[in-house]
């Protein structure tokens, strides 16, 4: 029989800390308004590009969903110079990748590579932004594609509870749509994408931040020569319909036969990105769900066994936001699992977070900071961040101060604004019949929708409802 | 230009503890973070027939306590700590790692021990981890479109058993699981002398190593496992099977092919015929299907690289309306002209760029280099071959990938896979 050591018995002391400091950067903008930050970082032979641009799917005007992010993805499909082959055969040939992606509120294109090769690399990202030609045969294959992608994402379970949530939160305004449909991209034309593209891509409303094993002052040159004989142009901020009040709890079941779980989504709208509770929300969330550590991972995982993972979430847009519960379950546990989280979400709305919970949050919040600036594409995304919601300078340099500054009673106060059981959207896929028996408790008003988004009723609606 | 190219060697310490744990450090202090992995010599190869999908358990049960560490306590300090952790099981390993800021690597050290040497395991935590593996099974597996080829076409490829079984394992052999079944394997596999630490980032060298030797060197080594046999003949274990799946869309199909063990010359010449085949917007198979035919919605192939004999895969989701038996051909069309003709010169010098761009980008991370030595101390004892890695597949000639294509990609030892939608009808 030997004993333990006492080490052994207790968490090990900390090292001394060491310092982590965010490189500070500086600001050049162009005659034409294009916006430039560069951050010399040589750790090692990499250049990361990002040009970015205030425009996203959300600017979609009337009648033309889906053409924010078509003109993004044509943008390699052709320019003055090149074919799309040429391009791809140019970017991979230095073993380099270049990919433009539009979100909701930005398009952003990515480019990066061996530093070596990174005059060239920018001179084909600079002619894909500045040239492209959307060729004819190129848009219909982009359409056709689109339209059987659009068919497969109708598979896959993740997606249908999305589609549902963002309809139901967000009503009328763009956000509400998580994907055009089959008949948005067939009237998309070439036309229409050369609109877009001059409307949306002009330096005045794009900032490029360069991240890499460069010389500052040669590389701004490099982009000066490419970039200044942009012309700038005139960014219309459009209107958007207001976001719906939600009064009460919904259910709405996505049936999908054969489904070997349930998928929940319990949302409500919450913060904007720039919203001033952003830190406390952050942290209150931390706390209830965002890790394998917080609240409802432990009870609905590590205690019941309901699920693989359960997890809270917050998205926070430029204009809204919101807070979602989410986790696949077994279906037998639908019912059970929806009690689970509303006892979470009611515990935090209601109850002060000890001390000790509230720490382990903000720790961890201030911890992996430094980690997702480890890699140089990790800190090119938090100050492309930063610059496109045009957060404070010393945002990042700030961001762990700020953490540490929340109190218990902050997060009880916006657990209490944005955390909103009452009003909650709930929507589950999975088999319906199995489903809404369990989950019908939980709310007054009840709809069912098929996987393709109609509007549905069980083929024995009867039994169901008894 | 790439032969100009030459890559800072990693700063790579090796060493044993007396209980025979293999230890490899690779300091680099560019950012105060240090991650910890630890790889044990055990995967989904070494279960025993009636028991797939152990391996993965038991990955379960090494999160749910130790003598000094409660369950789940190990997620909670790592992440109160700042920092970030997982596990993984494949067939070869099961790993374990976590990400710290650099002064909690203690922590790191003190709750990887802990389990090595008194894993807590009760039924109550068995249960609920069986549950939560069942979930996951689910989740990734029996309620996604296309969730179960990969482990169909493994069963079709590989003849022993050691390597045809899936990972994640059935739900009868899940359910069969003991408490008596998970002391044993944690005995038998959980051993020092089968395991290898790797600590790469920012540390003193010599504080590491006396907090290694007093975590870690009291734990008590244990008779190695037997050696496997993994061996396999060339031929594969079934040509062809159709297989109805209820959440597909649209039927597709999945070509795997048996090849050679990973970093033999044979089977670093297919990793790069494949690349050449189906990666990227330039590859051979996206321009003549995705692009010029304009017959397939999705196109993908990549290689499972094993100990033993290993596997490389390209599969299709076609358009609605286009014949299968077509694009296969055009598949099977696309290997023989490199089995003939070989590669061309801007092909070659294609993939050797982004043989460089890979490497030199997954050093950016103190995890993914962590990850990769660790591979290689465990799997080839040599952990600095991490810094040798990219000169041998740089050293691939066009003649040894034609050759190596047309002896290993032909229909002898290839697997079809075709999957039909069986919903909705």
């Amino acid at each position: 029989m030997t004993t333990i050591p006492d080490f052994r018995k207790t968490v090990p002391q900390p090292l001394p800390p060491v310092q982590f400091n965010i490189p500070n950067f500086s600001r050049t903008t162009l005659d034409n308004g294009l916006k430039i930050v560069v951050i010399p970082d040589s750790r090692l032979p990499l250049v990361s590009y990002r040009l970015a641009f205030n425009w996203g799917d959300v600017n979609d005007p009337e009648g033309l969903n889906g053409i924010s992010s078509a003109v993004a993805a044509m943008l390699n499909e052709g320019t003055f110079e090149y074919s799309s082959r040429q391009l791809a055969d140019q970017i991979e040939r230095l073993g380099a990748s270049i990919s433009v992606h539009a979100s909701d509120d930005f398009t952003i294109l990515s480019a990066s590579s061996l530093s070596l090769y990174g005059s060239a690399i920018l001179r084909l990202a600079a002619e894909m932004a500045l040239r492209p030609t959307f060729p004819e045969e190129e848009l219909d294959l982009y359409r056709r594609n689109t339209i059987e992608h659009l068919k497969f994402q109708r598979s896959q379970p993740g997606f249908l509870a999305n589609e549902q949530a963002a309809r139901l939160l967000f009503g009328g305004h763009p956000y509400s749509r998580v994907s055009p449909s089959a008949d948005d991209i067939e009237k998309l034309t070439r036309d229409e994408l050369q609109r877009i593209h001059s409307a949306a891509m002009i330096p005045n409303n794009a900032t490029f931040v360069v991240v890499g094993d460069v010389d500052k002052e040669e590389i701004v040159r490099e982009i000066d020569d490419l970039f200044s004989g942009w012309r700038p142009g005139e960014y219309i901020v459009p209107k958007f319909a207001d976001f719906p009040e939600r009064k009460e709890r919904t259910l709405t079941v996505v049936d999908r036969p054969g489904s070997a779980q349930s998928n929940i989504v319990l949302a409500n709208r919450a913060i904007d990105r720039k919203n001033p509770e952003y830190f406390p929300t952050i942290v209150m969330n931390q706390v209830l769900g965002a890790g394998a550590s917080s609240r409802v991972f432990m009870n609905l995982r590590e205690e019941k066994g309901y699920t693989y993972g359960a997890y809270t979430r917050l998205d926070t847009k430029r204009l809204g936001g919101d807070f979602e519960a989410t986790a696949e379950v077994r279906t037998a546990v639908t019912g059970d699992s929806l009690k689970e989280f509303f006892y979470e979400l009611e515990r935090i709305r209601n109850e002060d977070v000890p001390g000790g919970e509230l720490d382990d949050a903000k720790n961890f919040l201030t911890g992996v900071f430094p980690i997702r600036a480890e890699t140089q594409e990790g800190l090119t995304n938090l100050i492309v961040n930063q610059l496109l919601f045009d957060l404070p300078n010393d945002y990042l340099q700030t961001y762990r101060k700020n953490i540490n500054a929340i109190t218990s009673d902050d997060v009880r106060r916006v657990a209490g604004l944005y955390v909103r059981p009452d009003e909650m959207a709930m929507v589950i896929v999975g088999d319906a019949k199995e489903i809404i028996p369990q989950a019908k408790q939980f709310a007054e008003v009840i709809e069912i929708f098929d996987t393709e988004g109609n509007s549905t009723v069980l083929p024995d609606h009867e039994a169901a409802a008894n | 230009m790439t032969e100009a190219f030459k890559l800072q060697p990693l700063d790579i310490e090796e060493y044993s503890l007396e209980n025979g744990l293999r230890v490899v450090l690779n300091k680099d202090e560019a950012v105060p973070v240090v991650s910890v992995a630890v790889y044990y010599n055990v995967g989904s190869r070494n279960e025993r027939p009636g028991r797939t999908g152990f391996a993965h358990l038991f990955e379960h049960m090494m999160f749910q306590g130790s003598e000094n560490v409660p369950k789940a306590g190990h997620f909670q300090y790592i992440m109160k700590a700042g920092g970030t952790m997982n596990g993984t099981t494949s067939s070869e390993r099961t790993n374990y790692f976590e990400t710290l800021p650099a002064n909690q690597l203690p922590l790191a050290l003190w709750l990887e021990s802990d389990r090595m040497r008194s894993l807590a395991v009760t039924q109550e935590n068995l249960d609920n981890q069986r549950e939560a593996v069942k979930e996951e099974k689910r989740l990734r597996y029996d309620n996604q479109p296309y969730g179960q080829i990969f482990d169909l076409i493994a069963e079709m490829i590989y003849k022993n058993f050691a390597n045809s079984h899936s990972t994640i394992g059935s739900m009868e052999h899940l359910d069969a699981a003991s408490v008596e079944d998970v002391r044993e394997f944690f005995r038998v596999y959980y051993a020092p002398n089968n395991a290898v630490i790797t600590i790469s980032g920012s540390f003193d060298t010599q504080t590491v190593k006396e907090l290694i030797e007093k975590y870690f060197g009291d734990i008590s080594k244990q008779p190695l496992p037997a050696e496997l046999d993994v061996s396999e003949p060339t031929e594969v274990a079934e040509t062809y099977r159709e297989w109805e799946d209820k959440l597909a869309p649209f039927p597709a199909f999945l070509i795997g092919w048996k090849v050679p063990a990973r970093r033999t010359p044979e089977y670093n010449a297919l990793y790069l015929a494949g690349k050449m085949l189906y990666d990227g917007d330039s590859s051979r198979l996206y321009q003549k299907l995705v692009k010029g035919d304009e017959s397939v919605i999705q196109l993908f192939g990549f290689t499972d690289e094993r100990r033993g004999p290993s596997s490389i895969f390209v599969g299709a989701i076609p358009k609605p309306d286009k014949d299968l038996s077509k694009i296969r051909d055009v598949i099977m069309h696309e290997v023989a002209d490199i089995a003939k003709n070989g590669p061309d010169p801007n092909e070659m010098q294609k993939v050797n760029n982004q043989l460089v761009n890979d490497a030199v980008r997954t050093r950016q991370s103190s995890m993914s280099r962590a990850q990769q030595i660790a591979e290689f101390a465990l799997y080839d004892g040599d952990p600095s071959l991490i810094n040798s890695e990219l000169e041998e597949l740089l050293a691939v000639t066009p003649d040894q990938i034609r050759e190596a294509v047309n002896k290993y990609l032909n229909t002898e030892n290839r697997a079809l896979l075709d999957i039909v939608p069986a919903g909705k009808g």
